[in-house]
C-alpha cells in the first residue's frame, strides 16, 4: 500500500458506509447497519494505523478539481504528523463511540437506526476530509460538511421541536464561522495566489502584514464558531438535544476541536501574525473561565459536560494561542479520551434512567451502576486534572508552557487557566458527588436502574483505560518524556519541554487546589456540611447571572433574532406588499381588465357582428370614395 | 353622380344607368336591413342573396354602359359564389337544427366571450 492509496482510502471507507446505509433508503436490515456503521470507521482506523506505523507522510494530488485561467484547485491530501494525529483521534475514539451507539440507539426504529449510522459515517468522512485536505478549498468543504452532519445529528429527533430549534441554531452559528473561513481563503488567495498548504506556507514570508492579520482573524472566526468559543458558543449547550453518542463524538471529541486543529495547521501563519495569534489565546482563556463559571450552576448533566467541553477547548485555544501547539494537541487527544468517556458514561445513566438528564433526579448511581460509576469517576478525575489521569498531564503541559513562555500574555492567560482549573475541579466534583454518590433522589425515574449492555460498557471501559494511562504519552509536566511533542515536531516546531522548578511548584499547587476543590464539592453536595442553597440566597445576582449563562441567549435573541424578525416583517409590510406584490398584481389585473373589456365585443350575437361588419364596410367605402374624389377632383 | 353618366340601349329604348343603380341600391339596403333585423336564419340567408343580386345588377348595368363584358362575367362569378355560399350556409343551418331546433339566431350565442 502506498501513502497515496491509503490517504484516499481513509476517506472512501466512511463515504461508502454512508452511501450504503443511505442507499437502502434506511431500509437495510438492522444487523447490516450494526456491521457497516462502526465497521467502516474501524477499517479507516486500521488504515490510519498503517500510516502511523509506517511513518508515511506526503502531499498527494489526485486530480485537478477546478482549472480556470491562472486559478486551479487540485484535490490533494496532506498527510503529515498533524493530520495523522487527528485521524487517529477521529477514527479511534470515533470508532469506539460509533460502536457504543450500536447499543445506545437500540430503542430506535430500523429506519432511524440506519439514518443515525449513515449520518455518523458522513460526519466521520467530513471530519477526515477536514484534517486531510491539502488546500484551503477542501478544508472549507470538510468544515462545512461537519457543520451539516452536526446539524443533521442534533436534529436527529426531528419530531422534538427543541431539537429542531437547536439544530438550526447550531447551523446558523456555524455558517457565521464558514463565512469567516471562506473570506480568509479569499484574503490568502488574493495576497499570495496560493491555495494549497505547501504553496501558501512557502509564500508567507517572515514579516507581518495587515493581510496576514486579517486572514488570521477570519480563520479565528471560523475556529470560534466551530469550537464554541466566546462569543459564538451558545449553540453548543443546546446541541445536547442530540443523541448522547453525537454529543460524545461531535460535540466533545472531534468536531468542536477543529478550531484547535485549524490554528495548529496554520501555525506558520499565526507565528507571523502575532496580533491574531494573541487573540486566539485571549479568546481561549476567557472562554475557559466563562464556561467553567456557568458549569457551576447547571443542573442538566449533559449541559454541564457541554460547558466543560467549551472550557477545555478554551484551554486548547490558550495553548495554541501562546505557541504551545503540541501541548494544545495533547490536550485535544486527552480531552477526546476523557470527555467522550464522560459523555458515554453519562449516556449509560441517561439510558438507564428513562432519558432523564436532570442531576437533581439522580443519585444512588454508585450503588446501582457500579461499572459506569467507576468509569465516570475516572473521567471526572481526568477532567478535574488530578494525577495520574491523562487530564492532569495535558492540562499541566498547557498551563506550564503558558507560564514558562515568559510574556505578559503568557502570564495572564496562565492566571485565568489556573483559576479555571480550580473551578473545573469544583464543578466536576459537584457532578460526581451530587449525581452519583448522593443517595437516590426520591423521584428518580427508575427504581432499579440497570447497568448498560456490554456493547456500551466495553467502549466506555476502553476509554477509561486510555484516560487513566494516556498520560504516559507525555509526562513533561513533571519533567518526564514528551512523545506527543516529538511526534508533532515536524509540523508545528519544537516545543518548550524544559520544566523549571518554579513551574513544578506551580503545577503542584494547581494539583493540590484541584484536589481540594473536588473534595470541597463533597461538603457542599454530599454531606451538606455547607449549604449550596445558602450561597445562592446570599448572592442572588451572581446566581441569576450564571443560571442565565451571562444572558448571552437573551441578548442574541433581543438583538439578532428579534431584530431580524422586525426587519423581515417591516420589509414584508413596506416593500414586499406594496412594491413587489403590487407590481405583479398590477400586471395581472391590467391583463384581466383589458381582457374582460375586449370580451364584451365577443357577444356571440350574429347580427351584432353583421352590424359592425356593415358599418365597417360603409366606412371603408366612404374612405375609398373620398380618396378617389380627391384624386380625381 | 360620381360616375360619368351614359345611356343603356335596351332594344330601341334608351334607359339611363341611374335607374338601375337606384334599384340596386334599394335592393341592397333592403337586404342589409333584412339581415340586420330579421332573426330567422333562413330569411337572413335570403336577404344575403338579395344583397348579392343587387351587386350583380350594378355590375351588369355598368358592363352594358361601358360595353365591357368583364362586368357580366363577374356577375356570373358572383352567382356561382352565391350558390356555393347558399349550400354551405344551408348545410350549417341543417346541422344546427339537428342539434337544437332554433329559429332565432340570437339564441345561437354560445361563443360569447
Amino acid at each position: 500500500m502506498t501513502g497515496q492509496l491509503a490517504a484516499i482510502l481513509i476517506l472512501v471507507l466512511p463515504a461508502l458506509g454512508g452511501i450504503f446505509l443511505g442507499g437502502f433508503n434506511w431500509r437495510g436490515p438492522r444487523l447490516l447497519t450494526q456491521l457497516i456503521g462502526p465497521g467502516v470507521v474501524w477499517l479507516a482506523f486500521l488504515v490510519v494505523l498503517w500510516l502511523f506505523f509506517s511513518g508515511t507522510t506526503g502531499d498527494y494530488t489526485y486530480w485537478t478539481w477546478i482549472r480556470s485561467g491562472g486559478f486551479s484547485v487540485p484535490f490533494n491530501l496532506h498527510v503529515d504528523h498533524l493530520s495523522v494525529f487527528m485521524c487517529l483521534v477521529i477514527t479511534g475514539v470515533g470508532g469506539l463511540i460509533v460502536t457504543y451507539a450500536v447499543g445506545y440507539m437500540d430503542h430506535e426504529t430500523d429506519g432511524s437506526y440506519a439514518r443515525f449510522f449513515c449520518y455518523m459515517d458522513v460526519f466521520v468522512l467530513s471530519m477526515l476530509l477536514l484534517v486531510l485536505a491539502g488546500n484551503v478549498v477542501f478544508l472549507i468543504m470538510g468544515w462545512a460538511g461537519v457543520g451539516l452532519s452536526s446539524y443533521l445529528l442534533i436534529g436527529f429527533y426531528y419530531w422534538r421541536r427543541t431539537a429542531v430549534v437547536a439544530a438550526r441554531k447550531a447551523f446558523v452559528m456555524n455558517v457565521i464561522g464558514d463565512v469567516g473561513m471562506i473570506l480568509a481563503g479569499f484574503v490568502l488567495f488574493v495576497t499570495y495566489h496560493q491555495i494549497t498548504y505547501s504553496g501558501l506556507f512557502g509564500a508567507l514570508g517572515k514579516s507581518d502584514s495587515w493581510q496576514l492579520e486579517l486572514a488570521g482573524f477570519l480563520l479565528l472566526v471560523g475556529g470560534i464558531a466551530k469550537s464554541a468559543q466566546l462569543p459564538l458558543h451558545t449553540w453548543l449547550p443546546d446541541a445536547m438535544e442530540g443523541p448522547t453518542p453525537v454529543s460524545a463524538l461531535i460535540h466533545a471529541a472531534t468536531m468542536v476541536t477543529a478550531g484547535v486543529y485549524l490554528v495548529a495547521r496554520f501555525s506558520p501563519l499565526y507565528n507571523v501574525a502575532t496580533g491574531a495569534h494573541a487573540s486566539v489565546a485571549i479568546v481561549g482563556a476567557v472562554s475557559a473561565l466563562f464556561a467553567a463559571t456557568v458549569a457551576l450552576v447547571q443542573t442538566d448533566i449533559k449541559r454541564v459536560l457541554a460547558y466543560s467541553t467549551m472550557s477545555q477547548i478554551g484551554y486548547m485555544f490558550l495553548a495554541v494561542g501562546v505557541g504551545a501547539y503540541s501541548a494544545g494537541m495533547f490536550h485535544l487527544l486527552s480531552h477526546a479520551f476523557f470527555k467522550a468517556l464522560l459523555f458515554m458514561a453519562a449516556g449509560n445513566v441517561i439510558h438507564a434512567l428513562a432519558d432523564e438528564q436532570d442531576m437533581r433526579r439522580y443519585g444512588g448511581l454508585w450503588k446501582d451502576m457500579r461499572t459506569t460509576s467507576i468509569t465516570f469517576l475516572v473521567g471526572s478525575l481526568s477532567l478535574a486534572g488530578i494525577i495520574p489521569f491523562v487530564g492532569f498531564f495535558s492540562k499541566e503541559s498547557v498551563l506550564g508552557e503558558a507560564f514558562s513562555s515568559g510574556t505578559a500574555l503568557g502570564y495572564s492567560v496562565w492566571a485565568i487557566g489556573f483559576v479555571t482549573a480550580v473551578l473545573t475541579a469544583f464543578y466536576t466534583g459537584r457532578m460526581w458527588w451530587f449525581a452519583f454518590v448522593r443517595p437516590a433522589a426520591p423521584y428518580r425515574p427508575a427504581e432499579h436502574p440497570h447497568e448498560a449492555a456490554p456493547v456500551m460498557l466495553v467502549p466506555v471501559a476502553i476509554l477509561a483505560v486510555l484516560a487513566t494511562f494516556g498520560g504516559a504519552l507525555q509526562t513533561s509536566a513533571l519533567g518526564g518524556w514528551h512523545l506527543v511533542s516529538d511526534f508533532l515536531k515536524p509540523v508545528v516546531g519544537e516545543a518548550a519541554t524544559q520544566t523549571s522548578a518554579l513551574e513544578l511548584a506551580v503545577t503542584t499547587l494547581t494539583l493540590l487546589l484541584a484536589i481540594a476543590a473536588f473534595l470541597l464539592a463533597r461538603q457542599f453536595w454530599l454531606t451538606g456540611a455547607w449549604s449550596a442553597e445558602g450561597w445562592r440566597r446570599r448572592l442572588p445576582a451572581v446566581t441569576a447571572l450564571l443560571e442565565h449563562k451571562y444572558y448571552f441567549d437573551e441578548i442574541y435573541d433581543a438583538v439578532f433574532v428579534r431584530g431580524m424578525d422586525t426587519a423581515a416583517h417591516d420589509s414584508e409590510r413596506f416593500l414586499e406588499a406594496p412594491l413587489i406584490d403590487g407590481a405583479v398584481r398590477g400586471v395581472g389585473s391590467a391583463a384581466e381588465s383589458s381582457a374582460s373589456g375586449l370580451s364584451m365585443t365577443q357577444s356571440g350575437l350574429l347580427r351584432s357582428y353583421l352590424l359592425v361588419f356593415l358599418g365597417g364596410a360603409v366606412v371603408a367605402a366612404a374612405l375609398v370614395l373620398y380618396t378617389y374624389s380627391r384624386l380625381v377632383g | 353622380m360620381f360616375l360619368a353618366a351614359g345611356d343603356i340601349q335596351v332594344g330601341n329604348e334608351t334607359l339611363g344607368v341611374t335607374g338601375f343603380l337606384l334599384l340596386a341600391t334599394a335592393l341592397f339596403v333592403l337586404g342589409a336591413i333584412g339581415v340586420l333585423i330579421r332573426r330567422n336564419p333562413l330569411v337572413m340567408l335570403i336577404c344575403i342573396e338579395l344583397m348579392l343580386n343587387a351587386v350583380n345588377l350594378t355590375l351588369v348595368a355598368f358592363a352594358r354602359q361601358l360595353n365591357n363584358l368583364e362586368g357580366q362575367l363577374f356577375a356570373l362569378m358572383t352567382m356561382t359564389v352565391a350558390a356555393a355560399e347558399a349550400v354551405v350556409g344551408l348545410a350549417i343551418l341543417v346541422d344546427i337544427f339537428r342539434v337544437r331546433a332554433v329559429d332565432d339566431v340570437d339564441e345561437l350565442s354560445e361563443l360569447r366571450g
